[in-house]
């Protein structure tokens, strides 16, 4: 069987650590004794605190708040980054001349490293920063960084960094579009606005989805740019995988950080069921 | 997820196929014909695009060559300033003294033998010996390096950036591969069920897995080594090669491989000698991919790694020490870090858009 090895991987180093990030979730975990499970043993009791790490998760205001941050990020970024994608890839469908040109430099922010993206769109926004200056010269007040403020410079990279991907995608999926269902709708006198709604968009059904799909799991794990943008500085502005790490890093709290884990988890699960049951489907009507 | 109602052909047009097709595009956009003023609006906006996404690396790339008095000045000075390496030998070399121009040398004369070594590669009709040639005197320079120069911690994490992203593609499309090839001709139940399992598992949050790494990691006392960190990039990246591999192993059909058995190849043989030289570009672009998540890679460096950091994680450092040099070897360090990924784009654009593509498409 030629998919053994990706298997034992996959079951190694994915299934065997999920299941141990569950059952810690169940314990109170001491960092002393290379954090052998039985050392809170030696202090007297035991380390199986049932649904306390849960409790202590679902009652912590700064759960919530990150919690509510990452769902704001979902809720602005992936529309936002899927309809400006549609947009360039429509004007991108259009260019003649220079296009692998045009390909490239739009593809920059996309593939470079993501923490890099995150500073240098932040010194942007920093003082001595492009933006930053912009905004004096304009409205004549200095701008700064704040809590009120960083979410939207957290929202306008995560869209800085993420729309290639939904523009590429998009145009691949213009490209084979038959060129005929387009001049057929010319011909019947339809419209820019008409012949993208009936003719181009149920051509991008599928890739939409995609897009959709893969930017729903990325924007619900976000880190490396929160973290730039908000390590230290605007504890208000945390996303839930940052709040996650941050919280089983201290030792005292590895037991909550695995409770953590595992409720982000059944968030992304409760998020996407419906796409991986559908993609089954295809799967399966694919095959028969 | 799979492709809608009418067959899609194959997205991956080349530039070749494009041309062909330009003469038919005219027509695009009704009756109306388009004029040199359409053209010229369509490129000013795609200009502005283009200004939207590059800025941030220009704006970088200024700052990392001034001196710090000039970029903290009343207004940013966009020309006109003196221009310097301070911040690059700042960030690469403990040597305050040291002359700019050798180290600047030593890496254009490595990068021109590389180049032509390749380009006589690319001719030849075995190319394979002037590829391996092109490698040895590439890493060859890498640690020939540090002898030469009185190099910084950074260059460490350089050097854990490569050797972890060189490892992780390896192992990851060697193993993808074979899984793939099986996916994509394995007609089963329990064949949707892995491919579905994988795309959970790619949906997963890292924080999920990294702390019984840690655990782990920490037990067998090999934590803070590039071992663990290849460990778990080739695992959190096994989903995703699995699905894009699997579709351009479907693109190729049946019979190639079934008339090699007929011709006395064992399967893996058929695998290995039929099925992978043709796959080439498609295994070119999942490795690409692969390489920029091992590259990229941030968190798990973060967490798994005490000092042997990758370069991700050395800014970040670089970062969390504060003082004025700040202000430019942080740019500095970012256009250090986003160069080779520059360089992959110009090699490679054709391979990215068609992965992309197909990962769409075909998805």
């Amino acid at each position: 069987m030629f998919t053994l090895p990706s298997v034992i991987v996959m079951t190694v180093l994915m299934v065997f650590p999920l299941g141990t990030t569950l059952y810690l979730s169940f314990y109170r975990v001491l960092a002393r004794n290379r954090f052998r499970l039985d050392a809170c043993e030696d202090l007297g009791g035991s380390c199986f605190v049932g649904w306390k790490n849960y409790t202590d998760v679902l009652t912590d205001s700064e759960f919530w708040s990150a919690f509510w941050f990452t769902m704001k990020f979902l809720i602005v970024t992936v529309p936002i980054q899927t309809v400006f994608g549609l947009a360039v890839a429509l004007l991108l469908d259009r260019v003649r001349r220079g296009r692998a040109l045009y390909m490239a430099a739009l593809l920059l922010p996309f593939i470079v490293t993501p923490v890099v993206g995150s500073v240098i769109v932040k010194d942007l926004f920093e003082n001595n920063g492009l933006i930053s200056w912009l905004y004096e010269v304009i409205t004549g007040e200095t701008f700064q960084l704040n809590a009120g403020n960083v979410d939207w410079a957290i929202f306008i990279q995560a869209i800085w960094h993420v729309m290639p991907f939904a523009m590429i995608s998009l145009f691949a999926g213009l490209q084979s579009l038959p060129q005929e269902r387009v001049e057929a709708s010319a011909i019947d006198g339809a419209g820019f606005w008409r012949t993208l709604w009936h003719v181009k968009i149920p051509h991008l059904r599928s890739i939409f989805m995609f897009i959709t799909m893969i930017s729903l799991m990325d924007a619900y794990r976000v880190y490396d740019s929160v973290f730039i943008f908000s390590n230290d500085r605007f504890d208000n502005s945390r996303s839930l995988q940052m709040y996650a790490i941050e919280v089983a890093k201290d030792v005292g709290r590895v037991g909550k950080g695995n409770a953590l884990s595992v409720l982000t988890v059944v968030g992304v699960m409760v998020i996407l069921l419906p796409f991986l049951w559908i993609s089954y489907k295809d799967q399966i009507a694919e095959r028969a | 997820m799979t492709t809608s109602q009418a067959p899609i052909p194959d997205v991956t047009t080349p530039p070749a196929e494009v041309k062909v097709e330009a003469p038919k595009r005219r027509s695009r956009g009704g009756m109306h014909r388009e004029t040199w003023y359409d053209r010229l609006g369509l490129h000013l906006v795609m200009l502005i695009l283009v200004a939207w996404s590059i800025i941030p690396f220009t704006w970088a790339f200024q700052n990392s060559i001034k001196f710090v008095r000039d970029i903290i000045g009343e207004e940013p000075k966009l020309w006109g300033y003196e221009p310097t390496a301070i911040a690059y030998n700042g960030f690469w070399f403990d040597d305050e003294d040291i002359n700019m121009w050798y180290p600047l040398l030593f890496i254009l004369a490595f990068a021109t033998v590389a180049v032509i070594l390749g380009q006589l590669g690319k001719r030849a009709r075995q190319g394979a010996p002037w590829y391996l040639a092109t490698v040895a005197v590439l890493a060859f320079g890498v640690w020939w390096f540090p002898n030469l120069f009185d190099t910084s911690r950074s260059y460490d994490y350089f050097v854990n950036s490569l050797i972890v992203t060189v490892l992780t593609v390896v192992i990851s499309i060697t193993i993808g591969c074979f899984a793939g090839y099986g996916l994509a001709r394995y007609t089963g139940v329990s064949g949707a069920v892995i491919l579905i399992v994988a795309l959970g598992f790619r949906a997963l949050p890292r924080s999920a897995f990294v702390l019984p790494y840690f655990f782990a990691a920490n037990r067998l006392g090999i934590l803070d080594s590039r071992l663990v960190l290849v460990l778990a990039l080739v695992a959190v990246n096994q989903p995703f090669t699995i699905w894009m591999l699997r579709s351009f192993f479907m693109d190729v059909p049946k019979s190639l491989e079934e008339a090699a058995i007929m011709d006395g190849a064992t399967r893996f043989g058929a695998f290995r000698r039929v099925i992978v030289p043709i796959m080439w570009p498609g295994i070119i672009a999942t490795a690409l991919f692969t390489l920029l998540l091992a590259y990229n890679e941030f968190l798990f460096v973060r967490v798994l790694a005490v000092t042997n950091f990758t370069l991700p994680v050395g800014i970040e450092a670089a970062l969390a020490a504060e003082g004025p040099q700040l202000f430019n070897e942080i740019p500095a360090a970012s256009v250090s870090i986003t160069l080779p990924i520059i360089i992959v784009i110009i090699l490679f654009q054709k391979h990215l858009v068609k992965g992309l593509g197909a990962g769409a498409v075909k998805g």
